[in-house]
Parts: C-alpha cells; sequence; structure tokens
C-alpha cells in the first residue's frame, strides 16, 4: 500500500522532507511539544462542549426550577445550557478538562518561552519564530477570555461587563468599538452569539493558523541545537528523527500528560456555575482574571485617577491601566530579537551564564510581572491586615519597582560568583593535567 | 556599454498594469472594511433602556422582592439594590433594568451624617440618599464596604456615601452620580436625572447629549 500511496501522492518525499525532522532529545525542548497537546486537547473537549452548548442571551425557563406559571424562573439560554451540560454525564468533568488544558497551554508556553529566552534561541534566524509566538500568546489570552464568558453566570457577566468597559475607554474610537466589538451597548442582546463566534471560530482558526506556521517554520530551520550536540558532531544537526523514533517519546509524553490532566480535572473542580448564579447587579467579591492576566488587573489596581483630553479624546486612567502599560512589557517582548546584533545564524543553545546581563534583565522581568499579580491581590492584602487603604498603592509601586531592579543586581553578582567558581576550576583542571603525562 | 541611457518619459506598459491592478485591489480591499460597520447594531432606546427620570418609582432590584417600591423603613447603612420603574408609551410600569447603568444603591443614614458635597435638597430630608451603583472606573457593580464607605470589587475603587460618593481609594476618576429623589406616598420617587457623569460618559457634554437624546425619543 505505501508504493500504490507512493506512485499517486509522492509520499516519500513529504517522508524526506518532515517525517525525517531530527528532534533534539532534552527535557527542556518537551515545553513546545506539551503546549501543542493542550491545544489538541482543548479542541477536542471543545468541540464536545460546543455541541451541547446553546449560544444565546435570551431568557428561557429554568428547566430545573421553573417557578410558577404566572411567575416563570427565567435565566439566560448559554447559562441554561452550562447548568445543562453540569448535568449531562461527563459534562462537568468535560468542562474541567477543558479549563485545566487551556491553563497548562498558557503555564506550558510561558515555560516554552523562558527557555527560547534564557537559551538565546531567539537569535538570527528564528526572530520570526519569536514573534509568532507572542502572537500565539496574545491570542490563547483572548480566547482565554471569550471561554470565560460563554457560561453567561454572574461572573462572566461582571468580568464581561470590565473587558467592554476596557474596548470602550479606547480615546476616539472606543465608543464605536466597543458596541460593535460585543453586539450593542452592554449586555447587547446578541452578545453571547457574538462572543461565541470568537472562541470558537475566529480565535482558534488564528491560533491553529499561526501553530502551523510556527512548526513549519521549526521544520525549515530547524531546532537550536543543545550544548551536548556541539561536543558529539560540531556543526552536524544531532537528535532522533520524528519517525519512528521521536513518535513513540511523543506519545508517551501525550499520554502521560492526559492522564496528569485527567487526573487533576477528577479532584480539582472549576467555576462553580450554580454558585454564581445568573448574570444579576450584585457583585462579586474577590472577583479575579486567570493568574495570565493578574498582572493587567494588578496594574488597573495601583494605577492612581486620572483623565485628560488630547484632540478631543479622552484618555483615562483605564485606558492607561488597561492597554498602554500592558503594552509595555508585551512590547519590550517583541524587541527580544532585535536586541541581538549578531549577523551570524545561532546554531547551539547558550548556557545563560555565560550571557549574564539578557539572564538578569529576563529574571528582572519576570519579578516585575510577579509583582504586578502581587499588586492584583490589594483588597485581600488590605483585608488580611498586611496593608493599609492608605499606604497600598505606594507600597506596592515601590515592590514593582524595586524588587526587580534588586533582583536584577543580584543574578549579575550570583554569575559573577558562578563563573569565577567555573574558571577557578578549570585552572585546577589545567594544573592537574600535566601530573597525567 | 552606452555612457548615456536614453529616458523614456512615458511609464511602461507593465509598470503601469501593476501599478493599476495595485490601486484597484487596494481601494477594493479597503472598502471591505466597511462591512464591519454592520457588527455594530443600532441603539434603539426604548423605555427598558432608558436612564432613571422624574417621575419614576424606586423598587427593589433583589429577586425576591423585584418590582416592589422601595420603603423608607426598610433603609439603613447598608446598601438596597433597585431599578428606577417608569411607564411605557401606553403607561404600563415598566422597571427600566434593560441598561445596567440604571442600577441604584439606596441608603440611610442618621440625619446630619450626610454632608457637603451631597446634594442635600436631592435626598429626602438628609436622611435618604440614592446614587448609581456602577463603578465609574470600570463598570463594576458597587458593594458595601468597611464602616460606611462603598467598595468596588473589582479594583478596589472606593466611595464615601455620607460625602457625595467621592472617592477615597482606588482608581475611579468620578464620584458616583447622585439621583434626585424625593417621598411621596410612602414611595421613593426621582425628580431629575443623574445630577453628575454616570459610569460611560467621559465628560458632562456627553452625558448631557445623551439627556437630550432620550428627551427627545420619550416625549
Amino acid at each position: 500500500m505505501n508504493q500504490w500511496l507512493d506512485e499517486r501522492l509522492h509520499i516519500s518525499r513529504l517522508n524526506d522532507k518532515f517525517l525525517r525532522k531530527a528532534f533534539p532529545v532534552h527535557h527542556s525542548f518537551f515545553l513546545g511539544e506539551i503546549t501543542l497537546f493542550s491545544l489538541i486537547v482543548l479542541i477536542l473537549t471543545g468541540i464536545l462542549l460546543a455541541l451541547a452548548y446553546e449560544p444565546s442571551n435570551s431568557l428561557v425557563v429554568n428547566s430545573f426550577d421553573p417557578g410558577t406559571a404566572d411567575k416563570p424562573n427565567l435565566i439566560p439560554a448559554a447559562y441554561h445550557s452550562a447548568l445543562k451540560i453540569n448535568a449531562m454525564p461527563f459534562g462537568d468533568m468535560l468542562r474541567r478538562i477543558h479549563h485545566w488544558s487551556a491553563n497548562i497551554m498558557v503555564a506550558a508556553s510561558v515555560i516554552h518561552m523562558m527557555r527560547i529566552y534564557f537559551t538565546g534561541a531567539f537569535k538570527k534566524p528564528r526572530e520570526l519564530n519569536w514573534w509568532i509566538g507572542m502572537m500565539l500568546m496574545i491570542f490563547a489570552a483572548l480566547t482565554a477570555v471569550t471561554g470565560y464568558i460563554l457560561p453567561y453566570d454572574n461572573y462572566a457577566y461582571q468580568t464581561l461587563g470590565v473587558v467592554y468597559a476596557i474596548t470602550k475607554s479606547v480615546p476616539w474610537v472606543g465608543n464605536w468599538l466597543a458596541p460593535a466589538a460585543f453586539a450593542g451597548q452592554f449586555p447587547g442582546d446578541g452578545v453571547i452569539p457574538r462572543i461565541y463566534g470568537y472562541h470558537i471560530m475566529l480565535l482558534p482558526m488564528i491560533l491553529v493558523a499561526l501553530t502551523g506556521a510556527h512548526m513549519l517554520i521549526m521544520i525549515k530551520q530547524k531546532h537550536t541545537q543543545p550544548r551536548y550536540a556541539k561536543r558529539l558532531a560540531y556543526k552536524k544537526i544531532v537528535g532522533v528523527p520524528l519517525m519512528t523514533q521521536q513518535t513513540p517519546i511523543m506519545l508517551l509524553l501525550t499520554l502521560l500528560f492526559v492522564g496528569i490532566i485527567l487526573m487533576i480535572s477528577a479532584f480539582i473542580p472549576v467555576h462553580p456555575v450554580e454558585y454564581f448564579g445568573p448574570p444579576s447587579s450584585t457583585p462579586i467579591s474577590n472577583i479575579k482574571p486567570d493568574w495570565y492576566l493578574l498582572w493587567v488587573f494588578g496594574a488597573l489596581a495601583i494605577i492612581p485617577p486620572f483623565g485628560f483630553s488630547v484632540l478631543g479624546g479622552t484618555i483615562t486612567a483605564e485606558f492607561v491601566g488597561a492597554m498602554v502599560f500592558p503594552a509595555i512589557p508585551i512590547g519590550l517582548m517583541f524587541l527580544v530579537p532585535l536586541l541581538d546584533r549578531t549577523k551570524e545564524n545561532q546554531y547551539y543553545a547558550e548556557n545563560p551564564t555565560d550571557h549574564p546581563v539578557r539572564l538578569a534583565a529576563g529574571v528582572a522581568f519576570l519579578t516585575f510581572m510577579l509583582a504586578l499579580s502581587l499588586a492584583g491581590y490589594k483588597p485581600d492584602l488590605i483585608a488580611a491586615g498586611l496593608l493599609t487603604t492608605g499606604n497600598a498603592n505606594t507600597v506596592l509601586w515601590i515592590i514593582t519597582i524595586a524588587s526587580p531592579v534588586l533582583l536584577y543586581f543580584a543574578t549579575i553578582g550570583i554569575v559573577r560568583g558562578i563563573r569565577a567558581l567555573r574558571e577557578a576550576d578549570e585552572r585546577e583542571s589545567q594544573a592537574f593535567a600535566p601530573a597525567d603525562d | 556599454m552606452t555612457r548615456y541611457k536614453k529616458e523614456d518619459p512615458e511609464i511602461t506598459r507593465r509598470k503601469f498594469v501593476n501599478t493599476a491592478l495595485g490601486a484597484s485591489a487596494a481601494v477594493g480591499g479597503l472598502s471591505l472594511i466597511s462591512t464591519l460597520g454592520a457588527a455594530n447594531p443600532v441603539f434603539r432606546l426604548t423605555p427598558a433602556k432608558a436612564p432613571p427620570m422624574e417621575g419614576d418609582i424606586i423598587v427593589h432590584a433583589d429577586p425576591q422582592k423585584f418590582g416592589q417600591p422601595v420603603r423608607p423603613d426598610e433603609l439603613s447603612d447598608k446598601m438596597i439594590r433597585a431599578w428606577p420603574q417608569g411607564k411605557d408609551e401606553n403607561g404600563a410600569p415598566v422597571v427600566r433594568n434593560g441598561d445596567p447603568t440604571s442600577i441604584l444603591a439606596v441608603l440611610r443614614f442618621p440625619k446630619g451624617q450626610i454632608i457637603e458635597p451631597t446634594n442635600l435638597k436631592a435626598t429626602v430630608d438628609g436622611e435618604i440618599v440614592v446614587y448609581g451603583d456602577r463603578c465609574t472606573h470600570a463598570g463594576c457593580n458597587v458593594d458595601d464596604g468597611e464602616g460606611d464607605i462603598l467598595n468596588c470589587p473589582c479594583h478596589s475603587g472606593q466611595y464615601d456615601p455620607k460625602r457625595g460618593c467621592k472617592v477615597v481609594g482606588g482608581p475611579p476618576n468620578h464620584p458616583l452620580p447622585q439621583l434626585p429623589i424625593k417621598l411621596e406616598n410612602n414611595q421613593l420617587v426621582v425628580t431629575g436625572f443623574f445630577l453628575s457623569v454616570p459610569y460611560g460618559y467621559n465628560t458632562e457634554a456627553e452625558w448631557e447629549d445623551y439627556i437630550k437624546k432620550v428627551e427627545a425619543a420619550l416625549s
């Protein structure tokens, strides 16, 4: 059959080109794969959930608690279908798997990106893939936010209100943009069909297309080689081919990964829609975004109030906090490949301690994001008595600015120590080398 | 080979065709942007979506007592969430809960505690005061906080309801808007529009434009 197919489709060319791609064997090279597996799990569970979900925010009678004939208990159809999904066999489990895979996908991609950054794998010729990876992260976050809104419980409703407000705060165009993006003034009659379209159609298509480009470019350019490859066979590609050696490794990893997700999902429930109830005007105390957007939330919480007009548009603290301010770290990340000026192609992963400034800058950047995420816990810190309303902003700003600076210099100091030890080690081994003769 | 190149004053056929094709593709592509306009539905002002206005009665928003008028003896320094209830074209009562900005917080404090910059003329005897309950920062519903402070759970905006709901902490830029009321037949009756800018309007001018539109649409 192979020959039959080959004569018609030239399978052997595909084999030579893609299926023999060499994969370096090192655990840090599996992070991207885990991201990919989570995307696949997300698409599969997403399809099953979409089959049972009703994308509409028109009011229907709650079949679990219909009320009386003259006073029926009306809830949005989307929320009703979320309740029904929870009631169907394995329905709640599907929601849990979908939720935890999404979290793991973002987590794995963050660590994957850290590996790329710290080992210098973003350098020429792989700048394009760094930028595509950045786009993947941004669109993954957008997909997650729209997914949060779909159950349309009170939590989702309040979140949607904030998302709408952020869109509306864009100067000049916000008043047009927000109703256009969310089907009318909040809460628009068609808001759930709109978000549903984004979440199951537009954004996944972008994600899949970008993922495809990401992997094709990776196959074309080949992985950066881990450092052991330099010792084994200099300037040669070292690794196991996709077909067949890498495939069982990937399959094992997939099964292990899916097993772990199933275990997490079996024990840890997610977002109890029944508890939050249908959309209402009752606020939810302790409302927080997912952990990977907590830094934006923190920035919004500690930016002082202001507002001024420029050329007829109003710039508000909300616009600055949710759009301008987060654009700074994201913009810096986009600029990373441009900061490197070498003309040669990068073949081998670098030892982070050989590039102390890059290492320290990366550590400082992560600390900055963590400090902003801490600021997202401002109300909790005040409630716990650790901070007061008066000093919370000042203290959190000091932590946000000072801790990255401190960790920057601490990292440089530690790296200097490590390198001194390594050099001493080399001197010593050289000193003892003649004794072997 | 030749030292002097003869410059052809006219453009070549290839260049002309390419430019023409490129220009028409660009114009055609740009014109597709207009289809995005279809994404933005027309806003129709219905009585349910109108803001609280003169003559409205303040009714409970709580699902248990939804639509029942708020009585002065139910009130305390813990807020009661309420909607304005107006009338539709046929004079039938309609709860104006179509616009989340119309949600109200009704509070009552012992006489003398409510002070400037609250508009005391717009309260009932300086005791009962009504504010819009959407945080002017990101539009979340504001809740009771510690003491008599109102607290927004989203980004910890804080307001002092005894001093005109001015901002006492967090990121909001404006106070919560006060709604003028009077007491009539043991019911709270609205006597006008919000006295300051509610959530969703950046400037006084924007809010006044909207009020004019509402008055034109419902008169």
